[in-house]
């Protein structure tokens, strides 16, 4: 049944990184978002997950010596509507040939769907239609597949954990049988009370995580937090910028855990070109 | 008497060299006494020395705890020579959710080393191999590394250990990292997974003993609604705590991280703070 059983030598391991399109957020991820693995990017709505993801789908096409993979992309969407004029802004300094026809988009309904989905990816990724291999699969998000259909009682949360397991394996084991990269976003949920509940349990390199205000952890419980590989945080906070009152919005990424990253993180702006991280610089406070 | 009839009256002990043993059973009995070093000082003593050869370790905590670092660590210092007290081994390292990350083991691999050119100077001027053998790519070629997609292969490659162990005598740790994660999906047949288990969970109390090779099982946390409120649990605890020797579980003590001993044969429960750095597994000051 498996033939193939063998040891491997780690060196032999694929050690490629794909580059989130900026230095500066490439250097606190050393690099990039890793082959063979899950990446969760988790936060609020319009923390900056989708358009991250965007600039994903488009650094896919670059070269290897660039960051990229060389590679077209699977986009499974859960939140709608996709941003295809967002994404064929973003394209248009793509260097690529024809970006948009490298990036395929499908929407999913449910966890079965995803499923489904991920099961007809297996062809996709063994027989590209187009010239370029698909090297990266990106689900948005998440936590939009599990919001209706499952209560708050233990039964329907261990059925709900199965199917964690079964997507995350089922990513695992594309992103290692292809060298593809994997990406998840996830919504966050408010933190209430103490640390004693399921979801006041500290996960990670951070007591707590806080965006705009307000005390927040991932969604999807401390079982979900078990199917990925690196979970990277983002959070936003609207600052009054000066005495007329004009307000500003503050980004940053947060390494929550990551099997080879240490704590780390970085702010960044969203602009016309992309998502953008800022060199650190030496300030008082925060 | 013949040369045959000789070499059998030494390995029974019968005839003219009762009570005498063969090599090969002073050296495993020497071996029953080994540890491997965490490489947390703090660690070590609460484990007696280390994590125990001959002996199945679970290893539990939340993501991001440091499982996955201990289990690199250890596959790095079985590796540390026996000239500078170490078992001078090699290790197998069954990645079962793609955690283990070259890049992390090199690092690993280089702190172990510069913690030996420091501390163990003095021993190693007299081991001439020292130069080719202390190289962080050397210590990676010791990892003998399976990559694990589904709960039949990892039921097909504890399996093919049999033999492999069989044949490669250097091995004296296997981690799996981690034991259950592809169990966790919905089974049609709850007691096919358990007999699943209990099968894989003997196996490797097996090859623990046979082979005088530790056994380090790090497994997920989840939480279990008991009594109106939730707990956490080691996942998978009822199907699987029968099956090792020892546990101890990594958690969270404020902001600081800590280890504690759950279960244990021979030691007393008791806790010890730990840092992940740059390199090791290292003790906190003490304040």
């Amino acid at each position: 049944m498996f033939p193939g059983i063998e040891p491997l030598n780690p060196l032999l391991l694929p050690a490629q990184k794909l580059t989130l399109g900026c230095p500066v957020l490439d250097r606190l991820l050393r690099g990039g978002l890793p082959v063979g693995s899950v990446t969760e990017i988790a936060g609020e709505s319009a923390a900056g997950k989708t358009q991250l993801c965007l600039q994903l789908l488009l650094a896919a096409l670059l070269p290897p010596s660039r960051g990229g993979l060389s590679a077209a992309s699977l986009f499974i969407h859960s939140e709608f509507p996709f941003p295809i004029r967002r994404l064929h802004a973003l394209s248009s300094s793509s260097s690529a040939a024809d970006p948009l026809g490298h990036i395929f988009v499908a929407a999913a309904h449910s966890p079965d769907d995803l499923l489904s989905l991920l099961a007809t990816a297996d062809g996709l990724l063994a027989r590209p239609p187009t010239h370029l291999p698909v090297r990266l699969i990106v689900v948005d998000s998440i936590a939009a597949l599990f919001r209706s259909d499952f209560d708050n009682n233990p039964k329907d949360l261990k059925k709900r954990s199965f199917l964690f397991f079964k997507i995350a394996a089922k990513l695992k084991e594309q992103a290692r049988r292809f060298g593809s990269v994997a990406v998840v976003t996830n919504q966050v949920v408010d933190v209430v009370g103490s640390e004693e509940g399921a979801n006041g349990q500290r996960v990670g390199n951070y007591a707590s995580l806080w965006s705009s205000g307000r005390r927040v952890c991932p969604a999807l419980g401390l079982s979900w937090a078990n199917c990925v590989n690196t979970r990277l945080f983002l959070s936003r906070k609207d600052e009054i910028a000066d005495d007329a009152g004009s307000s500003r919005t503050r980004r940053w990424m947060q390494v929550v855990f990551a099997p080879h990253l240490p704590e780390a993180s970085c702010e960044f702006v969203i602009v016309r070109e992309g998502v953008s991280g800022i060199e650190p610089q030496r300030v008082a406070g925060r | 008497m013949s040369e045959t009839s000789r070499f059998r009256s030494l390995e029974g002990g019968h005839g003219a060299l009762k009570g005498a043993q063969t090599a090969w059973d002073m050296l495993s009995e020497e071996q029953m006494q080994k540890h491997i070093t965490t490489g947390c000082e703090e660690l070590d003593a609460i484990l007696g020395g280390g994590i125990h050869c001959k002996e199945v370790t679970e290893v539990g905590g939340v993501p991001g705890i440091g499982k996955t670092q201990l289990g690199i660590q250890l596959a790095v210092n079985v590796q540390i020579p026996v000239e500078c007290g170490g078992l001078g081994g090699k290790a197998i390292y069954i990645d079962t959710e793609g955690s283990f990350m070259v890049e992390r083991a090199h690092q690993i691999a280089e702190g172990c080393i510069s913690d030996l050119l420091d501390n163990t100077a003095h021993r190693l001027k007299d081991f001439p191999a020292c130069p080719e053998i202390l190289q962080p790519n050397s210590f990676l070629a010791n990892i003998f590394y399976f990559r694990i997609c589904s709960y039949t292969e990892q039921i097909a490659t504890i399996n093919y250990l049999e033999k492999f162990l069989e044949e490669q005598k250097d091995v004296k740790i296997i981690v799996v990292d981690s034991i259950t994660f592809h169990f966790r999906q919905d089974f049609d047949d709850l007691a096919l997974r358990t007999r699943v288990l209990g099968g894989m969970s003997l196996k490797l109390m097996r090859f623990a003993k046979k082979y005088s090779l530790a056994v380090v099982l790090l497994n997920q946390v989840t939480t279990k609604f008991v009594e109106g409120s939730f707990h956490l649990t080691l996942a998978l605890g009822d199907t699987w705590s029968h099956a090792c020797t020892n546990r101890i579980i990594l958690y969270w003590n404020g902001n600081d991280r800590h280890a504690y001993i759950d279960k244990s044969p021979s030691l007393r429960s008791a806790t010890a703070p730990f840092l992940i750095t740059g390199k090791v597994y290292e003790v906190t000051r003490v304040i």
